[in-house]
């Protein structure tokens, strides 16, 4: 899932917390294997190959409410969020010094359409070849979730799960202790911007700086908009905090995927605590206890 | 570059356990929201087992054969049984739970008679023939409901031999406290058995009898720091019916008896070590003048990520019941030559080893349990029947996915 799990608990005798962590990274694992794009095992590897076939694959509930899911996400944000925008990656390569040229672009965009899939709420079908889905910024923020409620299960009323910055607890750290969570500056995992109290539910930071092409004085970041083909071009990162780490990560997603006004609009009509860094550094947010200083880009 | 601050919405300062609240949030983050929450990971409310676990185990007892110089009829064996047991858990939907446990012991050889008297005044034991056998079946069905703050539990069992008919039933409530730093447990429990002693080697009078047991039991755990975590429990039973040991010769208690025991369990975890220290105590007390101390050690110690390995230590004392005597008196109310009602004291020495492969775990233990009267703390005379034995146990685990 992009990084290592890591799993923290306090308070707990060893013996509940070893089985504990056994049982979350299982469920890790599972969701891993079952909903990743890589794998030629998974699930999702298996509808892809499907497209275009008229072949309709039945799904589990739980990949069934996953789909669901996404189907809310993409109708709440008018398309923005789109499971089967995944197809553009195969023209944007950022490792490359300069975009991809217009009519490649347009290639990939005619195979992206959540509302051209059909989907009766217990079977999928790709209409045409060369679609794809993927669960990329849901699936890891729903393990994460997952992973802690697998925790909570065994016991551990303080523990935490880290999968790679996506984050979810069972409880405070101590009593009336939160976990403290630092969050770093766009680019610079070393500079601290904010350190987070979290005492339940989770939080998700999406943006990437690292992922990115600087072209002709303009940077082009990887997240990418599926209704126009071409990266966001709005807020550089943001941080948001929710019940779920799943809709803390919706939330922060569909926040870069709109211009950086209606994504500080967007942040703060949820009512939500939120951070979010602008491209020239600025630095927006509801989160107490930043820390002093302006993002450095 | 210039710092701005949004106005503080909402504080999270993160003091408050309390779930993010967003009362006049969105309506599309509300979608979003009542759509995740129809995902299985938040369908849960607390902490019902996830995965069916299966287990079976088998172990030897064999108690050290009784020496010549205790007994009248020479060296003898006493007895082996052998155990084998089997549980079954398995959670039912998200919010109930079903254990199922059944055990099967042979038993066989053979037990103290009674003691009688010999020509330097002590007491020499005469053993029952050594064909005494037996078998016992128990079995037990726990079912549990789990709800936010604990869970609820029945238990029904039954213990099945020739001569012996025994059925439980049990109640028990778990609460957690708000900031889920303590526990309460109260428990109430009954039996009813039924005594048929079949005329073997041992001549008994009588021909059925029963005796009946009330419990009540009442817990609570506490949190005291990152890595320990302290028990204490208090519990009275009151036993009523045929007391008496029928396979004695020189056997009459009262047909009422009250116990109290306290426990308490320290569990302490040190992180460097990767290891955790379980030390126990039990007192018990009775109105039949019984009183026992136990302490029990235990240190748990992880070997990597596969292995742990477990030695511990358990001391026993006791102090004997004020109608026992080394040879028993008929002329008196009650009495008894039963070796366990006298006083003595006990260590028990025991080490395990237990490794994890994917969804198996297995273990293998032994013990060696000896007693005597100079190991206690109390004062009384020596019965010649004292015991001491070897337990080895072997199990396997399986937890479903």
């Amino acid at each position: 899932m992009g990084g290592p799990a890591e799993f923290r608990a306090s308070t707990a005798p060893v013996d509940l917390i070893e089985h504990a962590f056994d049982a979350a990274q299982a469920e890790v694992e599972r969701l891993e294997t079952r909903y990743s794009r890589y794998l030629d095992t998974s699930l999702v590897t298996r509808i892809n190959r499907s497209a275009g076939s008229g072949q309709s694959i039945p799904v589990d509930t739980e990949t069934a409410a996953l789909i669901n899911y996404a189907d809310t996400l993409f109708s709440q944000s008018n398309g923005l969020f789109d499971i089967t925008s995944g197809v553009l990656r195969q023209a944007w390569d950022f490792q490359a010094s300069a975009p991809p040229p217009a009519d490649k672009i347009a290639e990939c965009r005619a195979r992206i359409g959540w509302d051209q899939v059909q989907w009766d709420g217990e079977s999928i079908a790709l209409p045409r070849a060369g679609m794809e889905i993927d669960f990329g910024g849901i699936v890891k923020e729903y393990a994460c979730d997952a992973a802690a409620a697998v925790l909570k299960r065994n016991g551990l009323d303080h523990a935490l799960v880290d999968l790679a910055g996506d984050i979810a607890c069972t409880g405070p750290e101590h009593k009336a202790h939160p976990w403290r969570i630092g969050v770093c500056q766009p680019g610079d995992p070393d500079q601290p911007l904010a350190t987070i109290g979290l005492a339940a539910g989770g939080l998700a930071t999406s943006g990437d700086y690292q992922r990115c092409i600087e072209w002709q004085g303009q940077r082009y970041s990887h997240i990418l908009n599926p209704l126009t083909g071409w990266p966001a071009q709005g807020l550089v990162s943001v941080t948001v905090l929710a019940d779920q780490c799943l809709v803390a990560g919706s939330t922060s997603t569909l926040a870069l995927l709109m211009s950086a006004d209606s994504g500080l609009q967007w942040l703060a009509d949820t009512g939500l605590p939120w951070l979010a860094v602008e491209g020239d550094g600025i630095v927006h947010g509801t989160i107490a206890e930043h820390h002093t200083g302006s993002a450095k880009l | 570059m210039r710092l701005q601050l949004s106005k503080l919405r909402h504080r999270n300062d993160g003091s408050s356990t309390e779930p993010i609240k967003c009362r006049d949030s969105h309506p599309s983050l509300l979608a979003l929201t009542s759509s995740a929450l129809l995902l299985p990971a938040y369908a849960y409310a607390d902490s019902a087992p996830d995965t069916a676990t299966m287990g079976v185990r088998y172990s030897e007892y064999k108690e050290d054969g009784i020496k010549a110089q205790d007994s009248f009829g020479g060296d003898s064996e006493r007895y082996d049984i052998d155990i084998s047991q089997f549980h079954l858990l398995a959670p039912l939907g998200s919010e109930w739970s079903v254990a199922f446990d059944v055990q099967q012991e042979t038993m066989s050889g053979a037990s103290p008679w009674f003691v009688g008297q010999s020509f330097d005044g002590g007491g020499k034991v005469i053993m029952s023939g050594a064909s005494i056998s037996d078998n016992r079946t128990s079995m037990s069905l726990t079912t549990r409901y789990y709800f936010d703050r604990g869970n609820v539990g029945v238990t029904l069992g039954n213990s099945d031999e020739d001569d012996y008919e025994s059925n439980s039933v049990g109640l028990d409530l778990t609460f957690n406290s708000a900031d889920q730093q303590r526990t309460y447990t109260v428990g109430l429990g009954a039996s009813n058995d039924d005594l048929e002693p079949t005329i073997g080697t041992t001549p008994v009078d009588v021909a059925k009898e029963e005796k009946e047991s009330r419990s009540l039991f009442l817990g609570m755990s506490q949190i005291v720091s990152r890595r320990a975590i302290i028990q204490f429990g208090l519990s009275y039973t009151l036993m009523d019916g045929y007391l008496t040991d029928p396979y004695k010769a020189s056997d009459r208690r009262p047909d009422e008896r009250q116990q109290w025991v306290a426990t308490s369990q320290y569990r302490h975890f040190f992180v460097g070590a990767d290891a955790a220290l379980h030390a126990d105590y039990r007192y018990f007390d009775d109105d039949w003048g019984v009183r026992s101390h136990t302490v029990n050690l235990a240190w748990h110690q992880s070997l990597g990520r596969n292995f742990s390995l477990i030695p511990s230590l358990r001391y026993y004392t006791q102090d004997a019941a004020d109608f026992y005597s080394v040879v028993a008196d008929p002329s008196q109310q009650y009495f008894a030559d039963d070796h366990r009602l006298s006083s003595f004291g006990a260590w028990t020495t025991g080490l395990k080893l237990q490794t994890r492969l994917d969804n198996w775990t297995f273990s293998i233990s032994g013990e060696r349990y000896r007693s005597d009267l100079s190991y206690g703390l109390y004062e009384g005379d020596e019965a010649p029947a004292l015991l001491s034995f070897n337990r080895y146990t072997i199990g396997l685990d399986y937890r479903f996915d």
